[in-house]
């Protein structure tokens, strides 16, 4: 119909110009969410998040101390900062008067970020394929194989620490990147199919259905279609994960060799020097070990709090 | 006494303005729908009334007492929300008797108000169930309970009838009519839909862009609509409004150019003060008569599409140079595509807007 | 073996345990179990790992083609099973066999069968008990102190204020950080002589401070600096649920002039009452498995105050080389933590079959 003067207006306008602007408000005041407080929260929440950062930040700032300005009493606040601590990091003397010599950190640091880039990424491969296949493909024993994953992550550490340091032995494993990122891909596994089961769950079904009937393989499917309304539950996964097997420790000290050792080890290997604990130093490597993981978080922030959501509300 | 004044009240929300200087007056036992489209900034002025919103300028008047400052709690008002906002961990009756917590009245009281308002409303089979586990009208009807077990100041409902199908809509409708009219409070509706306005109101204001087109009964926005907005958003099937060259009075009919085609229509007498120039008329589908003869005070088309409606067909036809044109008839006509059709109107059916918009009458 | 002969469904158990065909999984399941307990009675360890992970593999290999077409969604899942399988309840079967031999890692004999005994001494070793009467302790307190501090920030970071990105990733850092640089920088922040603690006490009383050598001051040492470090993630999971509330449910309660008390409990409180109990769970479990902490913390100390089941059983498998007692006293902090998550669980679906939010 072509329009006369007025535009007919009513249940089915045509979007105007305001409209947009209209859609925003709305957004704004969405329906759940969060509402809007102002600065006098700000300040209640920037004092109690510094108080709560403290003990980070003087880790942080102890990395550029050097070892007198570290354990002066009382605490210094002001001081002039050397980089030293992160030179030592890399190349340091063993002991006083020693030669300098490199201390392999820069590969413990290259192991960590392998072994738990290429884990987490292969516990999300595996975990969102199995994820999905319970999701769409529910076996006859779905709920006994989910509550069986979901305790093997709820089990603790030691009850397979044994055998598990007695089998890498055996097969060789021991000291291998492949056994330690095999292990750390078993522990981020329970999680990541929990996590994206919960997402599958949620996706409507009408839209695969229709990318089917246009000829879709199931594989495109996945991929075009699933995956990308679940990017919450990757982020959330990834970032759990991440922080998981970054900072794990025992495994990572019963199972890790001299070429595949992760800086945890190194780091409580460093705590033992015969120099004693030389606090500049190990702030310093712990500053640097904190990078990246704040770097994924912050990156992944806004999916990470919607992941969280979804993940652990659904039932 | 129980009523609402809104005076002056503008609202922004950074750059942009939802309501614009808009004053209403609802008085005790009325009811007064807001009406348009989604955007106009119905559901904004029903929030500064709630106190939801703050007024960015105006004053807020709830039973008399300038309310701007007053937060929602302190207002006395009763809100059924678009959602219902039935809160999901109570059952049916601890809803109900939520807001009678703060009235601190004996328990046998606030049950026996609880159970009188159930029965009002049809829920006492489902007084204890949870909101998971009712029917969309019977949540729909909670939420009224919650209001109406009350003595607030005003009643203020937020697209009520939204989310029911068309029978439960028709249901509903008369359900909270009745209830209503026993209750002699203020009452604000906001909807988009305008069977509903028409047949739940007293008075329908018909909002566009945060101010109110026109503010009268139900009869009169239909039968003298103000605006071209308020004529073309009122009525089913829309009104036909023609652009027009308008050149004067002669006879108590108006001469017109449609379309190029000179055409005399009947109108109101005040149409003759009318400067020549841009016109839009307004006619009504069900206005249009047809007429066998050919005459200079018909309008001219040729019938396209029939869309028998049962009782009436509605018929859309075309003027020589292409505008639409839909003409109810009853169902005894028969009408053909293809057919030459002549339309004739009387002068209170024939609505002449200036180039502003704006109706031309006495 | 053959795929083409089928065992009618209707069979006896017994025949279609033992029919000899590639997709007869509760077959292979049996040949392994009873395969793997023959290998480790009478094999040396090494060679009946091998043995027992053949008869896996065998197993694997029959549920994969079981499952081959019939069930897609059993391929898709089967890598993370099989993943799962080995690293994880292979061993644990496998540990849990062991504790009921008295084998001892630094030597090569064959481990001999002693039934019972292994938990039976742990179950009578007053050690055993003190150390499970400190873990309780402990948990008690860091699961308390964790859930009460990650509700209030949680609370905190409810609604959106300017800044708040910002903030709350600093107060997401402490989990970020490595248990090792979080030991030794709290025993750092606890010295009597340089800690941060020392001296901020020191201003008041001119005296130094000890924390860590008095059985409750390092307990409360260990607690202070866990609780600190994973509250942000007992918020994480609150704030989830505080988010997800309506918020016209709060415009309505406001209308219905209801006092912020009764808001909460009302509205706000069910939302977030499965996502507590899950930290709970969550948190619950992790520590009673606290190892890592109190191992640079204390190692145990002063003494064994503060020595956790998880520490004793690292200590006995691996400094007293007791590798068998220490599976069985693995194997009784495993039962406790079932026992802990059937409980919960139990407790969860109860509550979902009530009204829970939707």
């Amino acid at each position: 119909m072509t329009d006369t003067v007025a535009t007919p207006v009513g249940p089915s306008a045509p979007a105007r110009p305001f409209r947009q602007f209209v859609d925003r408000v709305r957004l704004r005041r969405s329906s759940t969410g969060v509402s809007d407080a102002g600065w006098g929260r700000t300040l209640v929440a920037a004092i109690v998040s510094i108080i709560y950062f403290f003990p980070v930040f003087w880790i942080i700032l102890t990395s550029f101390k050097t070892y007198e300005d570290a354990l002066a009493v009382p605490a210094k606040f002001f001081f002039t900062p050397t980089l030293e601590n992160f030179v030592h990091v890399f190349n340091r003397a063993y002991s006083a008067g020693g030669p300098v010599q490199n201390t392999g950190f820069a590969l413990y640091f290259f192991n960590s970020l392998f072994i738990s880039g290429v884990s987490v990424l292969l516990a999300l491969a595996i975990g969102t394929v199995a994820a999905f296949g319970f999701s769409r493909y529910p076996l006859r024993g779905n709920d006994t194989y989910l509550f069986i994953i979901l305790t093997t992550r709820m089990l603790p550490a030691i009850v397979v620490i044994i055998p598990i340091f007695i089998m890498f032995r055996v097969t060789g494993l021991a000291g291998t990147y492949a056994g330690i990122i095999a292990l750390y891909t078993m522990f981020n596994l329970p999680f990541a199919i929990w996590m994206m089961k919960s997402f599958f769950d949620e996706l409507a079904l009408d839209v695969e259905d229709a990318a089917r009937i246009d000829g879709s393989s199931d594989v495109r499917v996945f991929f075009k279609i699933c995956l990308p309304q679940v990017l919450a539950g990757l982020a959330a996964t990834t970032v759990f994960g991440l922080i998981l097997t970054w900072n794990e420790f025992l495994f990572a000290l019963l199972l890790s060799g001299v070429e595949t050792r992760t800086v945890p080890v190194a780091m409580s290997q460093t705590i033992g020097g015969d120099i004693g604990v030389r606090w500049g130093l190990l702030a310093a490597i712990e500053t640097l070990f904190l990078i990246p993981v704040i770097i994924v978080t912050f990156a992944l922030q806004n999916q990470l709090l919607r992941g969280v959501t979804f993940g652990t509300i659904k039932r | 006494m129980s009523t609402i004044e809104l005076r002056g009240v503008t609202k922004h929300f950074g750059a942009f303005t939802a309501v614009r200087d808009l004053s209403l007056s609802v008085s005790a036992g009325e009811v007064v729908c807001l009406l348009g489209p989604s955007g106009c900034g119905k559901t904004t002025t029903l929030r500064v009334v709630a106190g939801l919103e703050r007024a960015s300028a105006g004053d807020v008047l709830i039973a008399g007492k300038r309310m701007n400052d007053w937060r929602p709690d302190q207002r006395n008002i009763a809100m059924v929300f678009q959602f219902y906002a039935l809160y999901p961990a109570l059952t049916v009756r601890e809803n109900i008797m939520f807001p009678l917590h703060v009235e601190r009245l004996e328990p046998q009281t606030a049950a026996g108000r609880v159970a009188k308002v159930a029965r009002l409303l049809q829920l006492e089979s489902v007084l204890d169930r949870l909101p998971s586990h009712i029917s969309e009208g019977e949540k729909q009807r909670v939420a009224v309970a919650r209001a109406v077990v009350r003595d607030p100041n005003c009643f203020l409902f937020d697209e009520p009838l939204s989310r029911l199908d068309v029978e439960l809509r028709q249901t509903m409708r008369s359900e909270i009519k009745t209830v209503l009219r026993g209750l002699s409070k203020a009452t604000v509706i906001v909807t988009h839909d305008q069977l509903e306005a028409l047949t739940m109101a007293d008075r329908i204001a018909i909002m566009r862009d945060g101010v109110i087109e026109q503010i009268a009964s139900a009869h009169e926005v239909f039968a003298k609509p103000a605006t071209v907005f308020v004529a073309s958003f009122i009525g089913i099937p829309q009104m036909n409004l023609l652009h027009a060259q308008f050149e004067g009075v002669e006879n108590g009919h108006g001469r017109f150019r449609i379309d190029g085609q000179p055409t005399r229509l009947p109108v109101d007498p005040a149409v003759a003060k009318l400067a020549k120039g841009q016109v839009t008329i307004g006619i009504r589908p069900r206005a249009l008569v047809l007429d066998g003869a050919a005459s200079a005070d018909a309008i001219a088309g040729r019938a396209e599409l029939i869309e028998p409606m049962g009782a009436e067909t509605l018929v859309h036809a075309r003027t020589p140079l292409g505008s639409d044109i839909r003409v109810v008839v009853p169902r005894e006509i028969r009408v053909n595509a293809g057919d030459t059709l002549r339309l004739r109107t009387e002068a209170r059916e024939t609505h002449v807007f200036d180039h502003s918009g704006r109706a031309v009458r006495t | 073996m053959t795929t083409a002969t089928e065992v009618p469904a209707t069979a006896p158990v017994l025949q279609r345990l033992i029919a000899p065909r590639w997709d007869n999984w509760p077959g292979a399941l049996a040949v392994f179990i009873i395969g793997t307990a023959l290998a480790i009675s009478f094999l040396a360890p090494k060679v009946s790992f091998w043995v027992s992970a053949a008869l896996a593999v065998l197993f694997a290999a029959t549920v994969v083609v079981n499952a081959w077409g019939r069930y897609t969604g059993g391929l898709l899942v089967a890598p993370a099973l099989a993943l799962l399988f080995v690293m994880n309840v292979f061993p644990l079967l496998w540990s849990f066999g062991l504790s009921f031999f008295n084998y001892r890692a630094n030597r090569a004999r064959a481990p001999t069968w002693v039934g019972l005994d292994n938990y039976a001494n742990v179950l009578s070793d007053p050690e055993v008990w003190d150390r499970l009467h400190n873990t309780i302790i402990l948990v008690i307190m860091t699961v308390t102190a964790q859930m009460v501090v990650g509700f209030l920030l949680a609370l905190l970071f409810a609604k959106q204020f300017p800044l708040r990105r910002f903030l709350l990733i600093l107060v997401l850092t402490p989990m970020m950080l490595s248990f090792v640089a979080v030991g030794a920088f709290f025993r750092y922040y606890y010295d009597p002589t340089f800690g941060l603690l020392s001296q901020a006490v020191r201003l008041f009383t001119g005296h130094p401070f000890i924390l860590m050598n008095t059985v409750w001051g390092s307990r409360i040492g260990i607690v202070f600096a866990d609780a600190w470090m994973w509250s942000p993630f007992v918020m994480l999971l609150v704030l989830a649920g505080l988010v997800s509330v309506p918020k016209y449910l709060y415009e309505a309660a406001a209308i219905d002039r209801v006092s912020h008390w009764r808001q909460f409990w009302s509205i706000t409180f069910p939302y977030i009452r499965g996502l507590m109990l899950l930290a709970l769970l969550f948190r619950t479990i992790e520590a009673f498995k606290l190892f890592d902490l109190v191992f640079l913390l204390t190692n145990g100390g002063p003494g064994t105050a503060t020595e956790t089941i998880a520490l004793r059983v690292y200590r006995v498998a691996f400094e007293n080389n007791k590798t068998s007692e220490s599976t069985a006293l693995a194997y009784i902090l495993l039962f406790t933590v079932i026992v802990l998550t059937n409980l919960y669980l139990y407790f969860a679906t109860r509550r979902a079959k009530e009204a829970a939010p939707a």
